[in-house]
């Protein structure tokens, strides 16, 4: 190679290197399936697109600890939930082994205002006298102990009764001073994180220190951690995901290597032909980050598909290099039909850019971007790198006879009849489950984890992942007090079975309109202390006793209204930071449901307010999103066909071979769709990514075959660049085809399918016979 | 018969009923004067049930009490006390054919509501429990097979001798 040629080759490798560096600072992964997502349209849809992974239910990590004796465990358990408590990643930890939860001393007036006891029976004299009764009996039961102290201060036990409120969920089974499972072999904790379900960043610190800690408390016990929830699987997906695109960009890598050292006996050409590669690679992942905040997972996962497309390039112009003529010449040569795919390809991923979807937005970016960048440099860069050839790498008496041999083979023309009819025959067999609406599908987590989930979290009778009522208001006050409106409508719901309970920001901070109201309804001082003495006249209770009662009654009456700022410290502030928000100028409270076993009725609940209160099923919401995208993307991919062929026939002008190139792309696509079908697997919006990049795979080969001059050097030239190219794809997409993560299986099973299929037909529908030779 | 007596009170409160130890290792505690309430304590929750009134439950831990109780009866039962070892101080007096057990919290937040608890019984019965608090608050409860019918309410050192008698004597008053 020339000076010229080995200072460019070192430049361009540095620029590479540059560009690695600067992507690496500046792209942010991100797991949120959020980014691929439509634009919501409908309320619900908005309110879904909201809530999900921020709601409080969420936000929960269940945790068992098995594998010794139960007293051992719940030793365990209490000291592990001790050292938890103290992480400010954590908002509240519950092993059932925590005194019942004290509210602030500064609060605790607060509670003749928050509490609904006197709402429809205020408090007099007759209601007194009974709950002195009430008391007398108290103390001479086993509850004594810990009712004893509050007596003077709340005869009435307000207190207790708003901790009960707070804490509407049953309590598991309770041995040792901690909750077990119903067979007392797991200790049960239940821990809130601050971070939210759909941060693996933050839920993996959690975990990390969840571990930490239990090791820490285990001491030498055998015992074991069993983390479960939403944040620990998106965890689990964002870990395993990155592992497996390791192992398979690895093995993608070791076999690309020994691919084209095999086809070109150079290293210097294994090295060259991963410089465009690169280059298109960066290009389009620098742009993606410069253009948005944060990356998807799978947007990058594409990225491999850019592999499998980009590195055709180089290939092409290696394989047709002749040993005497110019590299640059040969980039010339070899121009039209590569411009030509690559602009139909690019075209083809444009409708993704229009789609509306981030998700997609960003992998037509880096797709389109990386195309072009390495096309271009296979065009003008790499040529004048490339040393010249010494021998013609086609010249191979194999690939001779396997030129001779395809070219004896029939021209099957009965295949434009036939495999659309195998398909109908496929569809019409198999009409049931064409698309995957289905977001759960999509997820890499095994099946017996989350078996485990739901068996944990029925257990700890956690609030329902589903189905969520939605309050919305202009103030934080209107919401609350919309809140409040719903009460008696939710009771009579948990009554009648409907739901088992349910829990409101209403319950801790009620609107100031209802405190002023319950605050006016309190007793003066006098009237009470003089209630007070009649009522327990009768009671063995000492004169006197409750002079602390009725300084707590006169305080409540002249205490300015519970605000939010108040309960900040409190544990209670989290609970609220979640279930009470403000977004872009209205008020949201989130309402949430245990045990909901008529969500009919609970929507029915909703309609009756319709306006400020919505039922949120998440699961159809998140279907039906998938349904409208999904017709959406279509209308897309109608419309980029439609230039595609524009772009083709422009560029082709003959009828003819217009279609002997479209041919081979079209019945590909009934092929992968009828094999999918064949073996049950819905369709979803990957697949249907994959197979506009399986349609660009096989315009490239169809392009190729039929650009290609009827000389028989240049077919076999072709047949080695062709041969090359899609056996290298193949071996990407095949080994994504293997992964266990379900986005990225489908786009290796589409793919492979389509290489596989593309390149049959091009070679027995495009390819043009040869001048007869002998 | 148990007897309260608290600061709270002008006079103590006596209720009356029965206490079952049942095989399967539940322990029911009736009260049937004067008011009807009836304490299930089944493993560690505590359940209690009063006419018209919603049950309460609450966990074992909350009721020393009932765990001291229920914890002498499966000593008595099983022949040994280890399991009671493990939260108090043990002693027990013996002056055959009768018992004395006291035991004293080890835990200090318990003893924050409990000073001292004793078991008085003869052979294999308990016939006596008193509870005692660190601010002189107490609860004697005598088991008695037919509950004597008294009409007015004894004084405090009366129930005391009472109790106390039913056991071994205790070797000095102390605390």
């Amino acid at each position: 190679m020339s000076r010229r040629g080995w200072i460019l080759l070192v430049t361009w490798i540095l620029l590479l290197a540059l560009g690695v560096f600067w992507v690496q600072s500046n792209l942010h992964v991100s797991a949120d399936l959020r980014l691929f997502m439509p634009p919501p349209r409908t309320e619900q849809q908005r309110l879904l697109i909201q809530n999900i992974g921020e709601s409080p239910a969420s936000r929960l990590l269940v945790l068992a600890i098995e594998g010794d004796q139960p007293t051992r465990l719940a030793a365990i358990s209490n000291q592990f939930s001790a050292a938890l408590a103290k992480h400010a990643e954590f908002g509240f930890v519950a092993n059932g082994g925590q005194a019942q939860p004290s509210i602030p001393e500064h609060l605790l007036p607060y509670r003749y205002l928050i509490t609904d006891s006197f709402d429809q029976q205020p408090l007099d004299e007759a209601r007194l006298e009974s709950e002195l009764a009430d008391r007398e009996a108290d103390m001479a039961s086993p509850a004594a102990g810990f009712l004893e102290e509050w007596l003077p201060r709340d005869p009435t036990l307000e207190v207790l009764h708003l901790v009960a409120r707070w804490q509407p969920r049953a309590e598991p089974h309770h041995t040792d001073g901690a909750w077990f499972s119903a067979d007392s072999k797991r200790a049960l904790l239940l821990v809130e994180t601050r971070a939210a379900a759909f941060d693996p960043d933050g839920q993996g610190t959690a975990i990390g220190i969840l571990r930490e800690e239990f090791a820490r408390a285990r001491g030498a016990s055998p015992a074991t951690l069993t983390v479960s929830g939403t944040g620990y699987f998106s965890s689990y997906i964002r870990d395993h995901t990155q592992n497996e695109a390791t192992w398979i960009g690895t093995a993608d890598t070791i076999g690309m290597i020994v691919m084209v050292w095999f086809a070109y006996r150079r290293f210097l050409f294994t090295v060259l032909g991963a410089l465009p590669l690169a280059t298109g690679g960066l290009a389009g992942l620098a742009l993606v980050s410069a253009l948005f905040d944060s990356v998807h997972g799978v947007t990058l996962a594409f990225g491999f598909t850019l592999i499998g497309v980009a590195q055709d390039y180089p290939m092409h112009l290696f394989s047709h290099l002749e040993p005497h003529e110019p590299p640059l010449h040969t980039a010339r040569r070899v121009w039209p039909p590569l411009a030509t795919g690559l602009a139909s390809t690019s075209i083809a991923y444009l409708a993704f850019l229009v789609s509306g979807v981030i998700g997609l937005a960003q992998v037509a970016c880096l797709t389109i971007t990386g195309l072009l960048a390495a096309g271009l440099t296979t065009r003008y860069l790499l040529p004048r790198v490339v040393p010249p050839m010494k021998f013609d790498p086609s010249k191979s008496s194999r690939l001779q006879r396997l030129n001779q041999s395809i070219e004896r083979l029939p021209r099957p023309f009965a295949l434009f009849a036939i495999i659309p009819v195998v398909a109908a025959v496929v569809f019409f067999l198999r009409p049931e489950g064409f698309w995957q609406n289905n977001l759960s599908k999509l997820t890499p987590v095994p099946p017996d984890m989350l078996r485990t989930d739901v068996e944990l979290r029925r257990e700890l009778a956690t609030p329902d992942l589903r189905y969520l009522l939605v309050a919305s208001g202009a103030s934080q006050d209107a919401v609350l007090a919309a809140l409040e409106g719903m009460d008696a409508e939710l009771a009579r719901s948990v009554k009648e079975g409907a739901i088992g309970s349910f829990e409101h920001a209403a319950q801790y901070l009620p609107s100031a309109a209802l405190q002023r109201q319950r605050q006016a309804a309190l007793p003066d001082a006098a009237r009470l202390r003089d209630m007070v003495t009649r009522a327990a006249a009768q009671s063995p209770f000492e004169d006197g006793l409750f002079e602390p009662f009725i300084k707590d009654v006169e305080r409540a009456r002249t205490l300015p209204p519970l605000t939010r700022a108040d309960l900040a410290d409190t544990p209670l502030a989290l609970r609220l930071g979640s279930e009470l928000f403000e977004r872009e100028g209205r008020w949201y409270a989130l309402i949430s449901l245990y045990d909901v076993h008529d969500p009919r009725a609970v929507a029915a609940l909703a309609q009756g307010h319709s306006g400020e209160v919505t039922f949120l099923d998440l699961k159809a919401a998140s279907e039906e999103l998938v349904a409208a995208q999904r017709s959406h993307i279509i209308l897309c991919l109608e419309i980029a066909a439609v230039l595609l062929v524009s772009v083709i026939a422009l560029a082709l002008r003959k009828l003819s071979r217009v279609l002997r190139v479209l041919a081979p792309m079209l019945l590909t696509t009934l092929v992968i769709l009828a094999v999918l079908r064949a073996c049950d697997v819905s369709l979803s919006l990957f697949h249907l990514i994959s197979l506009v990049l399986a349609a660009g795979l096989g315009l490239d080969y169809a392009l190729f075959f039929e650009h290609a001059s009827p000389e028989a050097a240049e077919q076999q030239r072709t047949l080695h660049a062709l041969l090359v190219c899609s056996a290298t794809t193949l071996w990407v997409f095949a080994l994504l085809a293997l992964s266990t993560v379900p986005i990225l299986q489908a786009i290796g099973v589409t793919v492979s399918l389509g290489v596989v299929s593309n390149f049959v037909l091009a070679l027995l529908l495009t390819r043009e016979r040869t001048a007869a030779h002998g | 018969m148990e007897y309260r007596f608290s600061h709270l009170l002008k006079k103590p409160l006596r209720s009356s009923g029965t206490l079952e130890y049942r095989a399967d290792g539940v322990l029911i505690r009736s009260v049937t004067s004067p008011y009807h309430e009836v304490t299930e304590v089944t493993g560690d929750e505590v359940r209690i049930t009063r006419a018209n009134k919603p049950a309460r439950s609450f966990s074992l831990e909350r009721a020393p009490q009932l765990r001291v109780l229920l914890g002498s009866f499966r000593a008595l039962l099983d022949g040994h006390l280890t399991p009671l070892t493990r939260d108090f101080d043990v002693q027990l007096i013996e002056q055959a054919p009768r018992w004395t057990l006291t035991l004293e919290p080890k835990d200090a937040r318990l003893a924050k509501q409990l000073a001292r608890i004793s078991v008085f019984g003869a052979e294999q019965r308990p016939q006596c429990l008193e509870a005692l608090e660190p601010d002189g608050d107490g609860a004697l409860t005598l088991l008695k097979d037919a509950p004597a019918k008294e009409d007015k309410l004894p004084a405090r050192a009366e129930v005391e001798q009472a109790c106390h008698a039913s056991g071994a004597p205790l070797a000095d008053a102390h605390h």
